[in-house]
């Protein structure tokens, strides 16, 4: 009997199902996300890999929307200027609000929002912009409500956009990383990535009046390259399926450097480096 | 072409970086991206042929299937040759913004652009030889286009995907008899051979064009724009080009901006040189495909997760 739900739990774990496939009849499993049951039967209502935890099966989806939680890192797009706030595109199921109080004014200084403040929100935040914000809390339909409270958030310059499946990255301590390329990425939790020519702290903090500036500082060539190649490495390691953290990425960018940064996304290099990654994180255990 | 509105910072960055001729992937202003093609995955229609123009198999997708049809000529319509009716539709898969009648401006500029391409002698396609038997019978090539998803540079890729398809339609073969009525003069009659043995390719196809659509970012341009680079375009414009080096189709979208005439200049010139390539590059493409279905008969066209 042992040995009879042990090889169960074998074939449920490694079993691939698509939307509607039978997962198992065994009236002791319960019905866990991912799937629906029908005359006794559990089925599955994604594509996906099967799990189970003791009695529980569930489904967990190859590709899914972001769903947040309290005290992510995200990054966004400024879908529309509303009053009073701002609706986000985080890759979400609907898009998130920044509430005009939710935001931190140029200089820092600390006072209420005033009537003025609302009538030159596009100054802030025009549609287009990506921000880099904290999710603040839940509204009653499940919407999420950001925040850009601190000195690091808000607009995000100086580099470019990757869009990446956000259960590739996962929540760590930290999302901002300064790579030793000389390249800041910023992993939102949500699949969105911010990967952008490095700015110390201290010159941020010293243009805390131009927070919402749309002025790039100047870009050399050498820095554009670094950019294009951490931005390439990202968009392999989403691809080929691989987690996406500060590691990962620094250990594709190390691999990619034999390679011209246009060949990185054909897919013989590209399987090469996700190889090399995945083969040197298991040697970190 | 799609809905994504870029931040100013990011539209400054591509703008930067396809002045310096470096763009945000690496590639340089006249680099392509990957193309994966196949062709005769569609076993109702004469020929079809999908390409996808992108990195790592993500891009814009196009299907092309083409269907040869009879049709009997009425007065009004050309004596003596066949004819070529374009459809492209875009699907709501590819993009959000195609749901409901969201694409249909697109589908008809797209299909305007195809048949201008296509039907007319500057497509290189012999219509005569579509003609069966004048004022009589003639060939209609129904060609349709699905755009399945967009990654920029749908034109290109529809081009790419309808030149296949076409190089790989068959034809059934025609027998035209004549004969004499009884007041002695000549009735032709035509049968359709219905052998999958003995089936022709449609007259001229080798001198199909290639298209290569530029877009001006700032003061330069690229060709194969991706999405965001799309979305900092100015202005696009789209030369077709015959094998024989001809310029025969010219079309200008983007509403922002016009071209300089010492920039146009250029761009027709440079299109000639990357269209000499491109046409080795198809014909290489081309040529794999063909030898790998040779030696791979299962053309069920539902390998998705692969280069299909």
């Amino acid at each position: 009997m042992d040995i009879d739900t042990e090889t169960q739990q074998q074939n449920l774990t490694t079993q691939i199902v698509t939307p509607g496939s039978a997962i198992t009849s065994d009236p002791a499993f319960m019905r866990g996300h991912g799937t629906f049951g029908e005359h006794g039967t559990i089925y599955s209502s994604v594509a996906g890999v099967v799990e189970r935890i003791n009695k529980l099966v569930s489904v967990r989806s190859l590709k899914q929307r972001y769903s947040g939680e309290i005290g992510d890192i995200v990054v966004g797009r400024i879908t529309e200027v509303a009053s009073k706030r701002w609706r986000v595109d985080v890759n979400s199921r609907q898009d998130a609000m920044l509430l005009l109080s939710s935001i931190n004014l140029p200089g820092g200084i600390q006072r209420r929002k005033s009537e003025s403040d609302e009538l030159q929100m596009r100054s802030f935040f025009a549609e287009g912009d990506l921000v880099f914000a904290e999710v603040q809390s839940y509204f009653a339909d499940g919407a999420l409500s950001l925040h850009t409270r601190s000195i690091q958030y808000g607009k995000l310059r100086n580099g470019t956009f990757v869009s990446v499946f956000p259960q590739l990255v996962p929540r760590s301590r930290s999302h901002f990383h300064t790579l030793p390329c000389g390249v800041d990425v910023v992993l939102g939790v949500n699949g969105y990535i911010w990967v952008s020519k490095h700015v110390p702290a201290a010159k941020v903090e010293a243009n805390a009046e131009h927070i919402y500036s749309n002025k790039n500082e100047e870009i050399s060539e050498t820095e554009r390259e670094s950019i294009a190649r951490v931005a390439n490495c990202i968009q392999l390691l989403n691809r080929l399926y691989v987690k996406i953290t500060d590691t990962t990425i620094i250990f594709a960018y190390e691999a990619s450097l034999g390679h011209a940064v246009k060949d990185l996304l054909t897919m013989d290099i590209a399987t090469d480096l996700a190889h090399a990654v995945n083969s040197r994180l298991a040697q970190q255990g | 072409m799609t809905s994504l509105i870029l931040s100013p910072a990011e539209q400054d960055f591509i703008t930067r970086g396809v002045e310096g001729g470096f763009r945000a992937d690496g590639r340089g202003s006249l680099d392509r991206r990957q193309v994966t093609l196949r062709t005769n995955m569609i076993s109702q229609a004469n020929g079809s042929a999908r390409c996808r123009m992108g990195h790592l198999n993500v891009g814009t997708d196009v299907l092309v299937g083409i269907k040869a049809e009879v049709n009997t000529w009425t007065p009004g319509e050309p004596d003596n040759i066949g004819s070529i009716v374009c459809n492209v539709e875009c699907s709501p898969s590819a993009a959000q913004e195609f749901e409901g009648r969201g694409a249909d401006e697109l589908n008809i500029e797209l299909t305007q652009l195809l048949d201008r391409i296509l039907n007319g002698p500057q497509s290189g396609i012999c219509l005569e030889k579509l003609c069966i038997i004048p004022k009589q019978a003639y060939w209609v090539l129904h060609i349709d286009a699905l755009v399945l998803d967009v990654k920029g540079g749908i034109v290109d890729t529809l081009i790419w995907a309808t030149r296949a398809a076409l190089l790989s339609t068959k034809l059934p073969r025609v027998v035209v008899e004549s004969i004499e009525d009884e007041d002695g003069n000549l009735q032709s009659e035509f049968d359709v051979v219905d052998d999958a043995e003995d089936q022709i390719a449609v007259e001229g196809v080798n001198n199909l064009p290639l298209t290569v659509t530029f877009n001006q970012i700032g003061k330069r341009y690229v060709i194969d724009a991706s999405e965001q680079e799309e979305a900092a375009t100015q202005a696009r414009i789209t030369v077709a080009v015959s094998p024989s080096m001809d310029i025969c189709a010219v079309q200008k979208s983007g509403i922002l901006r016009g071209f300089s005439p010492s920039l146009l200049t250029e761009i027709l010139h440079t299109a000639c040189k990357i269209a000499r390539e491109e046409f080795s590059r198809f014909k290489d493409t081309f040529a794999a495909v063909l030898s790998n279905q040779s030696s791979n008969e299962a053309n069920t066209g539902s390998t998705f997760l692969g280069a299909f």
